[in-house]
C-alpha cells in the first residue's frame, strides 16, 4: 500500500511539472521565500521591523519622497537624499578652546530642488558653533548658535525649519519686489529659494542653481569633556530609497521586504491549520457516518452561517487581537471551506472494497483513515492549501485596513492603512498605495497558479472515480 | 443481398497526448435489410466507437481517417456535419444508447425532449407531434402521462423504453442498440429484448445489437461479428457461431467457452489468460497472438484480415 | 413538492440565525454590558440632573432615588440575573431587533436607535451590491460559455491565466487605485458618498446622480469578480458537455446552437447559480471595507464608523443584521436551486 500512495504522489507531481503557469507559480514561492531569507541583506534600513513605529529611526529620511527610478522616466530630475560625510575636518586649539572645521561639499545637478538640507551632529559638553553654507555663486547663508549642557544630544539644523528668516534676507536683493511684498518667511519655500538662481523669480517659480554647495561647519569646543562626536549633512532628496518613502518618512521598499514574511506566515499558518482541521473533520464525518456526521454536520452548518469578514471586525474590535491571535481567529473560520468535498470523496472511497477488505483483515479505524482514506485526499488538500491562502493575506490586510490590526508588526496590511489613514489617496501619494497592493496581488497570484495547476490535473481525475 | 448498411475498411483513431490509438482498425461488414446484427467483443475493443462512428459522431479527440459508410447504397463519409445532423442521423440511423440512466437531458420533460427531436426533423405542429409520440410510447408499453415526468422520476425499465421510442419514432431504417440492457435487471432485461424483437417484425428495422453478453446475443441475432482490439475477427450466422459445430476463431470459442451453460454440464469455466491489449501500442500482426493457444510462426508477422471461409462465414485467422 | 423544501429551508434559516446570534450574545456579552452599564449610569445622571431641577429634594433622597433609579433600570435590562439568562435575553432583544442604543452614531435623522441607524443604511448596501452581482454573473457566465466553447484555445488560457492573476487582488484596494485614478488624476468620477451635495431634486436627476456615483464602485467591484465567475462557468459547462445525455442529444440531430444553450445551459445552471452565488456571498465581506474606501454610506461603512468610534452597540447591531443578511442570502440561493433543478423541484421516483 506505501508504494501505491508514493507512486500516486510522484504521478501527481510528473503531471504537475507539465502545467506551465503551476511551474511558475513555484518560482514565484521560491522568491518570496528567498526573500524572507534574505531579508537582512535587502533591507537598507536593518531595524525596519522593530523600530517601524518609532520615528526617531527615520528622521534622516525625507518625507513622502518619490522612488527613486522616477528619476530614469522625469524630464526633471528630482534631488535623491544622501547622507554626506564631511570632505575635510580641521581640528586646532586656541587657548583654551578646541575649534573643529568640518566641511561638506554637496553637488547638485538635479533640476528639482531637495526637501530639506540638514546638518545634523552629535556632541558633548558645552560648545558654539557656525555653519555656513555657499551656494555656487558665491552667496552664503550664515548661522550661529551655542548650546551648553552635559550629557550627549544630537541637534539638528535644518533649512526648511530653521533658516527661513535668513533665506529670505538672501534672498531679498535679488527677488521681485512685489513677491517680498506678498510673501513672509514662512510661506516660502526655503529650500528650493535655497537652490535656486539668484533673480527676480528666486522666490516664487524658481529655477535651479546647479553646481557644488559648501557646508562648513565650525564648532569651539569649551571644557574639558565636551566633544562633537559626528556631523553630517543629510540631503531630504525629492527621491529616496526603492519605493520611497512615506508621510512619516519610513522607506516602503523596507517595510514591504519586511512584509513579506508575515504575509507568508499568515497565508501558509492559516491555510495549513484549518485545510488541515478542515480534512480531517470531513474525513471523520463522511467515514463513521451515523449520528457522528450528523452531528458534525450540524456544527458545520452553523459555521457556515457565519459570515467571516463582519464577524473578524467584531471580534478584533472588542478582543484587539495580536497577530497570533488573528490567525487563530482565522482558522476557526477557515476550515469549513473543505469540508463538504472531503466528506463526499471520503463516502465514495469508502465504497470500495479494499476498505472492507481491510476491515475484514481486522485493521482498526485509525489505520484505515491514516493510511488509505487521508493519502488518496493530500493532492486535494494541497490544492485547497494553496487556494486559501490568497484568501487569508486579503483578510489579514482587510482587518488592518480598517485599523483593527497588530500594530506592533509591519504586515502590507499595516502599510495600506497608513497610507489610507494619511489620506494617500487624496493626495496621489501613488508609490504608498501601489506597491503594497501589488505585493498582495502577486503572492495572491503564486498561490492562484499552484493552486489552479493542482486544481486542472485533480479534476479529471475526480470525474473517473 | 439487400444491404441496408455496408461498411468498407472503417478507421477511426484517437490522437491523445500520448500518442495514436487506433480505436477501429479496418473494420469491414455489412448489415441485410431487416435481420439483426449482433456485435460482442470483451470491454474496449471497439464496440461503441463503431457505434459513434456509424453516426459520424466520434468522441473527441477521436477522428475518421478512412472508409466507407453506405447507408442504402449512399456513402455518407463524404457529406458535411451539417447534413449529416439534417437527413442522416435520427433519420436513417438511429441509437439505442447504453445506460439510459444517463441519456436524457434531467432538466427537460420526456415531452420536451421527444417533441424537440420529432420537429428537429419534421415540419410537424403540437397536435402531430403528440399523435407521432403517443403512438410510439404506446408500442413500447408506456402510458401518455410518462410525457409529463422528468427523467429521474422514472424507473431504469422506464427510461430505456422512452429511449427506444424515441431511436424509432422517425421511423430510421437501422437503429444501433448500445448494450441496452445492461444496467437492467433480468425481468426488465427480458421484456425488452422480447419488444425489440416484436417492434423489428412489426416495423421492418434492422438492428446492429452491441452487447458484451453472449447469452443475449445468441438469443436477438441472425448474424454475429465478433470484434477485438478495434478489428472484426469472426462474422457469421447464429447458427455457425453458437451451433454444435462450433466458431472457428481461437478467440470466439475462447469465449463460449468463458460462459457457463444451463443445459450442459460444464467440468471447468475457460478463461483467457493475459489482458485486452494496449491499443496504444498494439500487438504486431494479429492482434490476439499474445493470447492465443494455437499461435502459429505467422501470426505475429502478418496483419490478418476477415476472408470468407464458407458462404456467410468470414474469419480473420491464418489457421483457418 | 417544492413547497414542502421552500418552507424547510425558511425555518431553517430562522433556526440558524437564532443559534448563530445566541453564539454572538454569549462572546459579546462582556462588552456589551459594560457598554449597557456605562449607558444607564448616564441615563440616571441625566434624570438626576431633571429631578433636582423640578423638585427640591434633599441631596440624601436624590442619592436614594439615584440608586433606586437604578436599580431599576439594572433589573428593565435583566442585567441582575445570572449569566445565562442574560444571553438569552441579550439574544431575545437581538431577534425582535431591540438593539439597544447607540453611543456616538446617530441616524440622518439624528436618532440614536441602533436598529433605525441601521436600517437606514440595509438598502444603499444592498442596491450597490446586487447591481455588482447582477452584472458580474451576466458578464462571468457569458465569458464562461464562450470559453467552454472554444476550450483549451488561446482566449480560454489567456483568460484563466488573467484569473489566475486577479485572485489575491482585495477589491478595496483596486477601488482606492480607481479613485486615484479616475477621481483625482483624471476627475470623470466622484470620489464617494451616494450622492452629490447638494443632491439633485426631481426623480430622474437624482437617480442619474445615483448611477454616477455608483459607477466607479460597481466598476471597482465587478472588474476583478467576474473572471472567477467565467472559470467556474467554463468549468461546469465543460463537465456537464462530456454528459451521455449531451452526447444522445447531438446523436438525435439537435442543433449545436439548442444543445449548448438549452440542453447544457440548462443542465448546468443550478451548480453555476450555487457556485456564483456562493462565491459573492463570500465576497460580501470584501465589499464592506469596500464601502468605506467609497465613503458609501451603507452597513459596510457603518462598520468602519463604528470601529472608529468605538461604538460598541452599534458594532452588535450591524453584526446581527449582516449575519441576518447572509444567512438570507444563503436561503435565497437553496430556494433558487430548488427551482432550477426538478430532481429538487419535482422529487423523487414515480
Amino acid at each position: 500500500m506505501k508504494r501505491k500512495e508514493t507512486s500516486q504522489l510522484r504521478a501527481f507531481w510528473n503531471e504537475f511539472r507539465r502545467v506551465r503557469f503551476g511551474i511558475v507559480g513555484l518560482v514565484l514561492f521560491a522568491v518570496f521565500v528567498l526573500i524572507v531569507a534574505f531579508e537582512p541583506l535587502l533591507m537598507p534600513y536593518r531595524d525596519a521591523n522593530e523600530r517601524w513605529r518609532d520615528m526617531t529611526y527615520w528622521l534622516d529620511s525625507p518625507r513622502n519622497a518619490l522612488p527613486v527610478w522616477v528619476n530614469w522616466f522625469s524630464a526633471k530630475d528630482y534631488a535623491v537624499a544622501e547622507k554626506l560625510e564631511a570632505t575635510s575636518v580641521t581640528e586646532s586649539q586656541v587657548g583654551t578652546l578646541r575649534m573643529m572645521t568640518m566641511e561638506f561639499d554637496y553637488d547638485f545637478d538635479y533640476e528639482r530642488p531637495p526637501t530639506d538640507f540638514q546638518l545634523v551632529m552629535t556632541l558633548t559638553g558645552n560648545a558654539s558653533l557656525q555653519m555656513e553654507v555657499i551656494r555656487p555663486d558665491g552667496e552664503s547663508l550664515n548661522y550661529q548658535r551655542s548650546t551648553s549642557s552635559s550629557g550627549t544630544r544630537e541637534l539638528r539644523i535644518s533649512i526648511a525649519q530653521n533658516l527661513q528668516d535668513k533665506v529670505f534676507r538672501l534672498a531679498s536683493p535679488f527677488a521681485d519686489p512685489d513677491v517680498i511684498a506678498s510673501e513672509n518667511p514662512e510661506t516660502i519655500d526655503a529650500v528650493a529659494t535655497m537652490f535656486a538662481v539668484a533673480g527676480p523669480s528666486m522666490l516664487r517659480n524658481t529655477s535651479p542653481l546647479q553646481g557644488t554647495y559648501t557646508c562648513r561647519l565650525t564648532v569651539a569646543l569649551t571644557g574639558e569633556d565636551s566633544q562633537l562626536d559626528s556631523a553630517h549633512v543629510i540631503i531630504a532628496g525629492g527621491v529616496a530609497g526603492w519605493m520611497g518613502t512615506d508621510a512619516s518618512k519610513r522607506d516602503i521598499w523596507s517595510g514591504l521586504i519586511a512584509g513579506t514574511k508575515w504575509a507568508l506566515l499568515i497565508g501558509l499558518l492559516t491555510s495549513f491549520v484549518s485545510v488541515a482541521v478542515g480534512v480531517v473533520y470531513g474525513v471523520v464525518a463522511g467515514y463513521f457516518g451515523g449520528w457522528i456526521d450528523s452531528a458534525m454536520n450540524r456544527v458545520f452548518e452553523i459555521f457556515l452561517s457565519m459570515p467571516l469578514l463582519p464577524i473578524l471586525i467584531v471580534m478584533s474590535a472588542v478582543f484587539k487581537p495580536s497577530i497570533w491571535t488573528m490567525i487563530i481567529m482565522m482558522c476557526l473560520f477557515f476550515w469549513v471551506g473543505p469540508v463538504k468535498t472531503v466528506r463526499s470523496m471520503a463516502l465514495q472511497i469508502k465504497e470500495n472494497t479494499y476498505i472492507e477488505a481491510a476491515k475484514a483483515l481486522g485493521a482498526s479505524h485509525r489505520r484505515i483513515v491514516f493510511k488509505h482514506l487521508l493519502p488518496q485526499l493530500v493532492p486535494y488538500a494541497f490544492a485547497t492549501m494553496a487556494l486559501s491562502v490568497p484568501s487569508a493575506i486579503v483578510y489579514e490586510a482587510s482587518i488592518s485596513l480598517i485599523g483593527l490590526g497588530d500594530a506592533t508588526v509591519v504586515t502590507w496590511g499595516q502599510i495600506l492603512q497608513d497610507a489610507y489613514a494619511s489620506g494617500a489617496v487624496l493626495q496621489g501619494t501613488w508609490w504608498w498605495v501601489v506597491p503594497p497592493g501589488i505585493a498582495i496581488a502577486l503572492m495572491g497570484m503564486t498561490f492562484a497558479f499552484i493552486g489552479f495547476a493542482m486544481d486542472t490535473i485533480l479534476n479529471p481525475k475526480l470525474r473517473t472515480r | 443481398m439487400d444491404n441496408i448498411l455496408e461498411v468498407k475498411d472503417l478507421e477511426l483513431h484517437y490522437f491523445t497526448q500520448k500518442g495514436v490509438v487506433k480505436a477501429v482498425d479496418r473494420l469491414s461488414f455489412h448489415l441485410k435489410k431487416g435481420e439483426t446484427l449482433g456485435v460482442v467483443g470483451e470491454s474496449g475493443c471497439g464496440k461503441t466507437t463503431m457505434a459513434t462512428a456509424l453516426l459520424k459522431m466520434p468522441t473527441p479527440p477521436g477522428r475518421i481517417v478512412g472508409g466507407q459508410i453506405l447507408l442504402d447504397g449512399d456513402d455518407i463519409m463524404p457529406l458535411s456535419e451539417n447534413e449529416i445532423r439534417r437527413r442522416v442521423r435520427w433519420e436513417r440511423i438511429s441509437m439505442v444508447f447504453q445506460g439510459a440512466m444517463n441519456c436524457l437531458t434531467p432538466v427537460y420533460t420526456i415531452e420536451k425532449q421527444m417533441r424537440e427531436t420529432l420537429q428537429q426533423h419534421r415540419q410537424m405542429d403540437k397536435a402531430e407531434t403528440a399523435e407521432r409520440m403517443l403512438k410510439y410510447l404506446n408500442l413500447v408499453g408506456l402510458s401518455e402521462d410518462v410525457l409529463k415526468r422528468y427523467p429521474h422520476e422514472l424507473s431504469g425499465g422506464m427510461k430505456q423504453r422512452v429511449v427506444i421510442a424515441t431511436g424509432l419514432f422517425l421511423e430510421p431504417k437501422v437503429v444501433i442498440c448500445d448494450e441496452p440492457t445492461t444496467a437492467l435487471d433480468v425481468v426488465v432485461q427480458a421484456e425488452i429484448i422480447n419488444l425489440l424483437k416484436s417492434l423489428k417484425e412489426e416495423l421492418g428495422l434492422s438492428f446492429i445489437f452491441i452487447t458484451h453478453d453472449l447469452s443475449i446475443e445468441a438469443e436477438v441475432s441472425d448474424r454475429i461479428m465478433v470484434m477485438y482490439a478495434g478489428r472484426a475477427v469472426e462474422i457469421g450466422t447464429n447458427e455457425q457461431i453458437y451451433g454444435p459445430q462450433g466458431s472457428a476463431h481461437p478467440y470466439t470459442q475462447r469465449l463460449l467457452g468463458a460462459t457457463p451453460r444451463l443445459h450442459e454440464e460444464v467440468e471447468e469455466l475457460s478463461f483467457i489468460p493475459g489482458t485486452p491489449p494496449d491499443l496504444l501500442d498494439p500487438p504486431s500482426g494479429c492482434r490476439f497472438h499474445p493470447r492465443c493457444p494455437v499461435v502459429m510462426e505467422r501470426c505475429p508477422h502478418d496483419d490478418v484480415w476477415v476472408r470468407e471461409i464458407e458462404p456467410e462465414h468470414m474469419v480473420a485467422c491464418w489457421r483457418c | 413538492m417544492y413547497w414542502r423544501y421552500a418552507v424547510r429551508r425558511i425555518l431553517y434559516a430562522v433556526v440558524m440565525y437564532a443559534i448563530v446570534i445566541f453564539i454572538f450574545s454569549a462572546l459579546f456579552n462582556a462588552v456589551a454590558e459594560t457598554t449597557q452599564i456605562a449607558q444607564i449610569t448616564e441615563q440616571v445622571n441625566a434624570e438626576v440632573r431633571g429631578v433636582q431641577q423640578a423638585s427640591q429634594m434633599q441631596p440624601e433622597d436624590i442619592q436614594q432615588w439615584r440608586e433606586d433609579r437604578r436599580a431599576q433600570l439594572i433589573q428593565q435590562y435583566h442585567l441582575d440575573e445570572p449569566i445565562v439568562s442574560r444571553i438569552f435575553w441579550r439574544t431575545l432583544n437581538t431577534l425582535t431587533f431591540n438593539l439597544g442604543q447607540s453611543t456616538q452614531i446617530r441616524s440622518s435623522a439624528g436618532e440614536n436607535d441602533v436598529w433605525l441607524v441601521i436600517k437606514e443604511r440595509i438598502p444603499r448596501t444592498l442596491i450597490l451590491f446586487m447591481t455588482a452581482v447582477i452584472i458580474d454573473v451576466l458578464i462571468g457566465v457569458w465569458l464562461g460559455l464562450r470559453k467552454a466553447r472554444k476550450a483549451g484555445g488561446l482566449m480560454d488560457r489567456t483568460t484563466s491565466i488573467v484569473t489566475m492573476v486577479v485572485y489575491g487582488l482585495p477589491s478595496w484596494w483596486l477601488g482606492m487605485l480607481m479613485i486615484m485614478i479616475f477621481a483625482f488624476t483624471f476627475p470623470i468620477f466622484p470620489s464617494g458618498s451616494m450622492h452629490s451635495t447638494p443632491a439633485p431634486t426631481g426623480g430622474f436627476a437624482n437617480f442619474v446622480d445615483l448611477l454616477y456615483h455608483m459607477a466607479l464602485p460597481v466598476i471597482a467591484l465587478v472588474l476583478l469578480r467576474f473572471w472567477g465567475r467565467a472559470y467556474i462557468t467554463r468549468n461546469i459547462v465543460l463537465g456537464t458537455l462530456q454528459e451521455d445525455f449531451i452526447m444522445s442529444a447531438r446523436a438525435r440531430g439537435i442543433t449545436e446552437r439548442r444543445v449548448l444553450y438549452g440542453h447544457t445551459l440548462r443542465s448546468s445552471a443550478p451548480p453555476i447559480v450555487t457556485m456564483s452565488l456562493l462565491a459573492l456571498l463570500a465576497s460580501f465581506g470584501g465589499a464592506l471595507i469596500f464601502e468605506g474606501i467609497f465613503s458609501w454610506p451603507g452597513m459596510g461603512n457603518l462598520y468602519w464608523v463604528a470601529v472608529q468610534q468605538n461604538d460598541v452597540p452599534v458594532l452588535m447591531g450591524n453584526l446581527a443584521l449582516t449575519t441576518g443578511l447572509y444567512i438570507a442570502g444563503l436561503a435565497l440561493l437553496d430556494l433558487i436551486y430548488g427551482l432550477l433543478d426538478p430532481r429538487v423541484k419535482v422529487g423523487g421516483k414515480a
